[in-house]
């Protein structure tokens, strides 16, 4: 008879009766004490933050954008003239396109245009409080409209154009070979280390269980190990440069690249232009 | 009907701000619960309609002008409570950016126009609709000549609900402006905020609102919503038809159906932005939103509340640049606050958690 079975043996006579190990009829009362990982999982979170903004606003082009080259010009050109007016009257017709375009854009970006340039605008209106105080309304709204408009501008420009678009962009205004190569490789080292400390956090936090003393020293070892992840991708992406024949030399944008909508964007902004030089003889 | 500044007092402001509060708590919890994630943009678009009625001034006779608010409309279409928070947060936009309407005196604005109006006009509304569809139940025979006539109704009720519900809104306005000489003077009897009494605030508010700014309401009610149903049927809680492209149960929508009526939103949004300056034809301001150095050349004195009384420093006052002509002053104003009630109901969207239906088992 299999050990533990409730059958009768087979001469007939009842099974002797079992009883449980005394160990195993004890009442289950595990409470582990409370995890400290606060560190671990908020770093975590931040990280995976980071990279989900990263990879996933790639940036979103429609029919009616420009090309990259133009959108950037187009975007620095607004940017100046809001800055350089002396009056708000058209800094607020720049209110309304900048307002304009980000309504239409796709959720995410919304949100990360509106949050970034509203928070901007926010700040700036407290710094400049003592103009309430004084009587001085205008200075302090004038300021935060200026910053709303410029910073919407550039998160437009960002969140609407891919990030080799942008790097081609930087390349056709003659923006130094180091520098866009400096600006390419950080944001891919960004995303490639970060996956490589997100997975060594995630490790840490599934095999250090329950409170221990050893979790905060492994800290340094996260930091250790992408330290020395971050030195093998370097070593890695200068062998792929050699095989690849790439010795950091970036093209600018191809002629064929340009669309026929850049020349509606270019009249816009000359229009603007023309506004503003019309406004400032005004003020 | 926008109380300006200092034309109330400010405890009657403070008694105003405290009744919304639980208002607009129970909206927004309302709204939470009752629009989908995906159409809480659309309940942006319907309120920049509202936000456009608005600008539209029209001549009142006796020299004073009126608007009409769209409050019916939204109720209409998204439900009384998103009604009455897509109009507030329409008036806190006209009251920051553009000063139409007081900061303090908020509360009442929204009491009267985002609260009082939709909730009325609905009811109406309501009432039309059930009193047809008892009618045609009773009919027997009658029935399919109703059923086909039911856009039409809707109309009519809609049209009904509006005039009833902006004249309960107006009457609200005429005894909060109304009240203010009975309970705040001076030792001289001089009033401290709005000068004129129950008895004068009252017929000059309904005169206006009973004849041309209540019909004013109605053709832009019954006007937008006969659109609204043809050219995007399912613009309402209906369907979500205009922002995805497929109905609650997963049913893909004709693409040409969803760009249609996509178009078609976005044409009425831009003909209204461009036709806003045409308020600026109706000359003269609105009653009780006349300038301080008014109130004392019609009365003989200032009020002392009005005289002393605290001033916002808006964007854009009275919807004007001050450089450009007044048209594009008004255009300008129209782009920003369209553009703003979109990004603020698409960002509560994106802020919303979504909400899955697993089915029972």
């Amino acid at each position: 008879m299999e050990p533990g079975s409730d059958r009768p043996s087979p001469s007939g006579a009842p099974a002797p009766e079992r009883s449980l190990p005394s160990w195993l009829a004890q009442p289950e009362a595990y409470k582990p004490a409370s995890d400290r990982d606060g560190f671990v999982q908020k770093s975590l979170l931040s990280l995976t933050g980071v990279l989900s903004r990263l990879r996933i606003d790639d940036g979103q082009t429609t029919p009616f954008s420009p090309s990259a080259p133009v959108k950037l010009a187009c975007g620095l050109a607004l940017i100046l003239m809001t800055s350089l007016s002396s009056n708000f009257a058209f800094t607020l017709v720049m209110t309304a396109a900048v307002l304009l375009r980000m309504a239409i854009l796709p959720s995410k970006a919304l949100r990360r245009a509106v949050g970034v340039s509203f928070t901007a605008a926010g700040v700036s209106a407290l710094v400049m409080l003592p103009a309430f105080l004084v009587g001085q309304p205008q200075s302090a709204l004038l300021v935060g409209t200026k910053v709303l408009v410029c910073v919407g501008v550039a998160m437009v420009v960002a969140l609407s154009t891919p990030v080799h678009q942008l790097t081609g962009a930087l390349r056709t205004y003659h923006v130094s070979n180091l520098v866009i190569m400096t600006f390419e490789l950080a944001l891919k080292n960004i995303v490639t280390l970060g996956s490589v400390a997100t997975e060594v956090l995630r490790a840490l936090d599934l095999r250090s269980v329950g409170k221990n003393r050893s979790k905060g020293a492994s800290m340094g070892g996260v930091g250790g190990v992408t330290f020395l992840k971050a030195n093998k991708a370097a070593r890695t992406t200068a062998d792929a440069m050699r095989c690849r024949g790439f010795e950091g030399e970036y093209q600018a944008v191809p002629r064929d690249a340009y669309k026929r909508v850049d020349i509606a964007w270019i009249l816009a902004v000359a229009a603007v232009c023309v506004l503003f030089v019309y406004l400032q003889g005004v003020a | 009907m926008h109380i300006p500044e200092n034309y109330l007092s400010p405890s009657t402001c403070g008694v105003m701000g405290v009744v919304m509060v639980p208002v607009w708590l129970h909206a927004a919890r309302k709204v939470r619960e009752t629009v989908p994630r995906e159409k809480v943009p659309l309940l942006g678009v319907a309120a920049a309609f509202s936000f456009l009625a608005m600008m539209f001034n029209v001549p009142i006779p006796g020299g004073t002008t009126g608007h009409a608010v769209c409050g019916t409309l939204v109720a209409i279409l998204f439900g009384p409570w998103a009604a009455v928070l897509s109009i507030s947060i329409a008036l806190v936009i006209q009251a920051v950016l553009f000063g139409d309407g007081g900061i303090l005196a908020l509360g009442a604005n929204c009491f009267n126009m985002a609260f009082v109006l939709p909730m009325v006009g609905y009811g109406i509304y309501v009432l039309v609709m059930r009193a047809f569809a008892s009618r045609s139940s009773a009919g027997g025979s009658q029935a399919h000549r109703n059923a086909a006539q039911a856009p039409t109704l809707e109309l009519v009720a809609a049209g009904v609900g509006s005039y009833v519900g902006i004249n309960a809104a107006a009457l609200c306005a005429a005894i909060e402006f109304g009240i203010q000489p009975l309970l705040f003077s001076n030792a001289a009897g001089q009033a401290l905020y709005c000068p004129y009494p129950l008895w004068v605030s009252i017929p000059a508010m309904l005169a206006g609102h009973l004849t041309v700014a209540g019909a004013a309401e109605a053709i832009f009610t019954v006007g937008i919503l006969a659109y609204v149903r043809k050219v995007a049927p399912s613009f309402g809680a209906g369907s979500a038809l205009v922002t995805t492209g497929s109905f609650a149960n997963g049913e893909a929508l004709p693409q040409s159906q969803v760009r249609r009526a996509r178009a078609g939103l976005a044409a009425l949004l831009v003909a209204l932005v461009v036709l806003t300056p045409l308020g600026l034809l109706a000359t003269g301001g609105a009653w009780g939103e006349w300038a301080t150095e008014d109130i004392a050349e019609s009365v003989g004195y200032t009020p002392a509340g009005m005289a002393t009384g605290w001033e916002w420093s808006s964007l854009l006052p009275d919807y004007s640049l001050g450089a450009l002509p007044d048209w594009a002053g008004y255009v300008l104003s129209a782009v920003i606050g369209v553009a703003l009630l979109v990004i603020v109901f698409r960002a509560i969207a994106a802020g919303m958690k979504s909400k899955v239906d697993f089915g029972t088992r």
